[in-house]
């Protein structure tokens, strides 16, 4: 009885709203009604990095245009406000103060790189201003009592160096490995990832060598990993150089296997590669976006598809979308007019959120939703493939 | 106050008899001229309000010097030294805004402190002139406008060179954005040639489809040659760029002398080296980045000489500010000295008016006590000692006179109105001691008349005592007569009763002998019977007639009883029955054809009641006799369509009984109805009435307690009402 009034209710108040929404339908497709929650993205979207952030934004738009079209979070629509920092930390910082002062953002949202998440999150945690799902696998993030306003979706780099080296080691049985890493702290971050493993298996690392951020500038690096002959190299740096550095070797013969982690830019560096692309590992931290027997995949590219009809499905856009689901989800625990530390709380105090196939679980001290590492290959056509173990070719 | 007092005993011979026109008389006898007491009261006023004026006058004076003073002060003196305040305040401000220019950071800011500085150098050059055209400052003003002139003319080389120096940075800062850009390009540029070069030195390899061949040992020399020259640049601009960074940042002129010598060794290495590099086609964007950066360093508009412009500009301005300073602080000397001239001028003015204010206020008490004073005097010896002391005299004079004293003679003094107060007051208390004499002869005549009266009263009532106490003697010696009249006729009364009983015996005897005879039928012995039967009933009617007579007789007796009556429960519904029908038989002895419907309504409830029955009866007694005489006049003169009626009632009420007495005779007029208990007020001739007997009456209810009224209408009927306590208040008869 009170349940059928209560619900009279509702189909009055839905009838008394619908005229208006009917009416910003006509202007506007289907903006909910309440004042928006702007989100903010300082991203690389120029420069050798720009696929990533032009990737992370497509996702999140993506997943804000979903949760919209649906009414929004309690009849708020998302907004995304993205500035471009060409991975370079100066402007990541200058683009977060001023999206935070000038757009008075309420969370910053899918920044991309370790140096410049190193750079911008300071800003972040002195306005008090959450920093959710940086496109990042520095373990520096993953501080929980440190970091209180960041809230990372992916694995970690070492846990992603973990799995290469496991993978090497354990289907391969390579025991001669090198690296190469970007000459910053993204790349540092790799180096002491892979270091670790090695170590935790008794391991020396053979040979080491890295290259200036922001160029190709990788030849003297090949000759140096090339006079150790390494078994396998694991590059930490950006698809261009990376590539570079795997067609040089393949030039001169120099055949270890490759592996990079997620944030080389998967597609990125298999368009870059072609056919020389075969046989190059490298790890995600998020299904394989083509993988439509994940339910979370699906919806992804649904979304991407109403969103953005040109654009392919890719690790980067989906882990956006991922992104994009975690702070929707957040709003809708503490309520879309909720203050910041509310969010950060009640995401902090959050059950799993479980997206479909992909869950998310944060709690005191882990500020990290997932522990999953996934292995993709590229195969001789030059497509990305998903694997569950390395082969020897 | 001229007028000494004198006695007016000396001047009014005293008498009965007094002149009408005393005052007058009074008049001629005083002394002197007559001052009136209105010219008396103006004059003291006048003398008072003249005091007052003069002292008014005297601040009035006083205060219009302060405000001249004042004035003087106020138009001159405090704005003359406001306006040298102005100017010195404007000059300091005017130095504070070129310290502000100098330190202006965008062209912006530089001309709107310019702007200001041009308004403030226009105002106080406004300033100077006005200041100039002062007669006081006449002296001073050329002396300021040279100085004004020094401090323009710097001012002036400031704006200038500081408005160059914005310019200077606006190119520099172009210059370094582009700096910046080609370091970073030259960075990654140089750094990825070493790359390429090395990996070629090593490989033989610049590009992926190259096929590798082996160098000759000259191609090799010139590769190598090419590889330290890239090191050389990569070293060299690197250099030139810190250089340039440091240059951009120094603030010492001295210090840009070496740092200008070190950029141009490394300038000539970067373009010695240039010239090899512009030979291998691969290197265009290089030799053309390392140009521009040679460039951005020595050219005439260079980093380098735009640093040392503005270093020079700086140092000039610096110096021009601290002639600046000093030329404003030599004109505020100036100032000070004018402001200081100024403020003795205003010091000046200002103690004259303090000293016109000092001697105004000591005139000002002096002339206020001098006032107070005067105005004391006037009142205690005019008003106080002339007016009024003689006022209050003549007001004692007339409470005296008020309070019955006339004997006390008016004191006249002085010539004026109170003179002539106290002389009218004399004649008056004259008048009124004559008339309290032959008031007093006239109110000891009336009280005696008076006295006679009260005595004639006290006579008349004696008499009428007298009067009372003779009746009332006559009714004892009455009442003892008749008790033993009554007496005597008791035993008279019983023998006739007593014998009349015996015979009527004996006619029964003589009945029984009669029926014992034989001839019993006979008609002798029938006649007998019917005879005696005759005798026995006149025997029945003697013994009737003498009860009733021995009944009256004790009545009597009762009634006069000479002892007084005890208190006694007694009925008095039978008492005042008993009494009415005494009453009636009293009037029906004497007239036969006296008779009156008689009618009771008694009260049951009334039963026994205490009282002093003697007394009560005589009272009952007295108005029944008094009613059924009063029917039987009625019945004489109206004859037989009268039909008299006499009612007797009792009622018992919550404390008392009433008894009410009722007959239809003549009725009691007004006005002896007022009076008819006082005693010997009577209607009956003389002989018949005593006039004692309602008031007997009247005495004896009141001694029970009781009330009597009576109610009369003239001609129709009256109605005596008596009210007795039941619980009698026992006043015993005296």
């Amino acid at each position: 009885m009170r349940r059928s009034l209560l619900s009279a209710f509702a189909m009055l108040g839905w009838l008394l709203q619908s005229p208006a929404g009917a009416e910003k339908a006509t202007g506007d497709q289907s903006q909910p009604a309440g004042d928006e929650v702007v989100f903010g993205q300082s991203a690389a979207l120029s420069g050798p990095a720009s696929e990533l952030g032009m990737g992370m934004r497509l996702g999140l738009v993506a997943a804000f245009a979903e949760v919209n079209a649906a009414g929004g979070v309690d009849g708020h629509p998302l907004s995304l406000t993205t500035l471009d920092d060409a991975y370079e930390p100066e402007a990541a910082v200058a683009n977060t103060r001023e999206l935070i002062e000038k757009h008075e953002v309420y969370a910053l949202v899918g920044a991309v790189g370790t140096p410049t998440s190193r750079a911008a999150q300071p800003v972040t945690s002195d306005a008090g201003v959450p920093y959710i799902a940086p496109f990042t696998g520095a373990e520096f993030l993953r501080d929980a009592k440190e970091q209180s306003n960041v809230f990372n979706v992916r694995a970690s780099y070492f846990q992603e160096t973990a799995e290469i080296v496991a993978r090497l080691t354990e289907d391969l049985g390579i025991t001669k490995i090198g690296i190469l890493y970007q000459d910053d702290s993204y790349g540092r971050a790799g180096l002491a990832g892979v270091r670790r493993a090695l170590d935790a298996r008794g391991l020396p690392l053979v040979a080491e060598a890295n290259y200036p951020r922001n160029t190709v500038i990788v030849k003297r690096a090949l000759l140096n990993l090339r006079r150790f002959d390494p078994e396998a190299v694991v590059i930490i740096g950006a698809y261009k150089p990376a590539a570079t550095l795997i067609r040089w070797a393949r030039r001169l013969d120099f055949r270890p296997v490759f592996v990079n982690i997620s944030f080389v830019g998967t597609s990125a560096l298999a368009e870059e590669l072609g056919a020389d692309g075969e046989g190059v590992y490298i790890t995600q931290v998020v299904p394989f976006p083509l993988d439509t027997g994940v339910a979370v995949v699906g919806r992804y590219q649904q979304a991407l598809a109403a969103s953005a009809p040109d654009a392919e499905p890719g690790f980067v856009s989906l882990e956006g979308y991922l992104a994009g689901r975690l702070v929707v989800e957040g709003l809708r625990l503490a309520g879309p007019r909720a203050p910041r530390a509310e969010f950060l709380a009640a995401l902090r105090g959050a059950p799993p959120i479980e997206l479909g196939g992909f869950e998310l679980e944060y709690g005191e001290g882990d500020n990290q939703g997932s522990d999953r590492v996934y292995l993709t290959v590229i195969d001789a056509n030059g497509d990305v493939k998903p694997t569950q173990r390395m082969v020897r070719r | 106050m001229s007028d000494p007092p004198v006695n007016s005993a000396d001047r009014e011979p005293a008498g009965v008899v007094l002149p009408r026109n005393g005052g007058a008389q009074c008049r001629e006898h005083t002394t002197g001229r007559r001052v009136g007491i209105r010219l008396q009261t103006y004059l003291g006023l006048f003398g008072s309000v003249l005091l007052v004026t003069m002292a008014s006058f005297v601040a009035y004076i006083f205060l219009n010097q302060i405000v001249q003073f004042q004035s003087r002060l106020a138009d001159d003196s405090i704005p003359n030294l406001s306006r040298a305040v102005e100017v010195a305040r404007q000059s300091t401000n005017l130095v504070q805004s070129v310290v502000r220019m100098v330190s202006a950071a965008t062209p912006e800011e530089h001309q709107s402190v310019a702007d200001e500085v041009l308004e403030g150098r226009q105002k106080l050059t406004g300033m100077v002139k006005a200041i100039g055209a002062m007669e006081i400052f006449s002296a001073q003003a050329h002396q300021l406008s040279l100085r004004l002139n020094t401090l323009e003319a710097l001012l002036n080389e400031i704006y200038e060179s500081s408005g160059r120096r914005l310019e200077i940075r606006a190119s520099l800062d172009v210059l370094v954005d582009e700096l910046g850009v080609i370091n970073k390009r030259l960075e990654r540029s140089t750094g990825a040639a070493l790359d390429d070069q090395g990996f070629f030195l090593q490989t033989g390899l610049r590009e992926l489809d190259d096929v590798a061949d082996p160098l000759s040992q000259r191609e090799l020399n010139d590769e190598l040659a090419h590889y330290w020259d890239l090191i050389e640049i990569n070293h060299q601009t690197t250099t030139a760029g810190l250089l340039l960074g440091e240059a951009l940042v120094l603030a010492d002129r001295d210090l840009l002398g070496p740092i200008e010598e070190r950029f141009q060794s490394a300038a000539q290495s970067i373009t010695r080296v240039g010239v090899r590099l512009a030979s291998r086609p691969d290197q265009a964007a290089l030799v053309a980045d390392i140009g521009r950066l040679v460039e951005i360093g020595s050219a005439v508009d260079g980093v380098l000489a735009l640093r040392r412009e503005t270093l020079e500009r700086l140092e000039r301005e610096t110096e021009a500010l601290n002639d600046g300073r000093e030329a404003s602080s030599r004109f505020l000397a100036d100032m000070e000295t004018l402001v200081a001239e100024v403020n003795r001028q205003a010091v000046a003015v200002n103690t004259q008016s303090q000293d016109a204010a000092t001697t105004g206020m000591v005139l000002l008490v002096a002339l206020t006590l001098v006032s107070v004073v005067g105005a004391v005097l006037i009142g205690w010896l005019f008003v106080g000692r002339h007016l009024i002391r003689r006022m209050v005299d003549l007001s004692g004079n007339m409470r005296d006179m008020a309070g019955g004293d006339l004997e006390v003679p008016v004191a006249v003094t002085g010539n004026d109105e109170v003179t002539d107060m106290a002389n009218a007051l004399e004649v008056f208390r004259r008048y009124a001691l004559e008339v309290q004499r032959l008031n007093l002869v006239e109110k000891l005549a009336q009280e005696l008349d008076g006295k006679n009266k009260d005595l004639e009263q006290a006579l008349e009532r004696l008499r009428k005592a007298q009067e009372q106490i003779v009746a009332e003697e006559k009714l004892a010696s009455l009442g003892q007569l008749t008790a033993g009249v009554a007496h005597e006729i008791k035993n008279p009364l019983n023998f006739v009763s007593n014998f009349a009983e015996v015979s009527s015996e004996l006619i029964d005897e003589i009945g029984e002998i009669l029926e014992e005879t034989e001839d019993a039928q006979s008609d002798l012995v029938e006649e007998v019977k019917e005879i005696l039967d005759d005798l026995r009933t006149n025997l029945g009617k003697i013994r009737e007639h003498s009860g009733r007579a021995d009944g009256i007789v004790r009545n009597m007796l009762e009634h006069s009883r000479a002892e007084p009556g005890d208190w006694r429960e007694t009925d008095l519904n039978a008492l005042v029955k008993q009494y009415r029908d005494l009453a009636y038989h009293a009037i029906r002895a004497e007239n036969t054809e006296f008779n009156l419907t008689m009618t009771d309504e008694l009260d049951d409830d009334v039963g026994n009641v205490e009282v002093v029955p003697q007394d009560i009866s005589r009272a009952f007694l007295n108005i029944l006799t008094n009613a059924c005489q009063a029917i039987e006049e009625k019945c004489a003169k109206v004859g037989k369509d009268y039909e008299p009626e006499l009612g007797i009632a009792s009622k018992r009420l919550a404390d008392a009984v009433e008894f009410t007495i009722r007959d239809n005779g003549p009725g009691i007029p007004a006005d002896l109805r007022q009076r008819m208990f006082e005693p010997f007020v009577t209607t009956k001739d003389t002989g018949k009435g005593t006039g004692l007997g309602l008031s007997l009456t009247s005495d004896i209810i009141t001694r029970h307690g009781g009330h009597i009224d009576v109610e009369s209408e003239v001609g129709v009927f009256t109605e005596f009402r008596i009210r007795l306590p039941l619980e009698p208040t026992r006043t015993s008869p005296e």
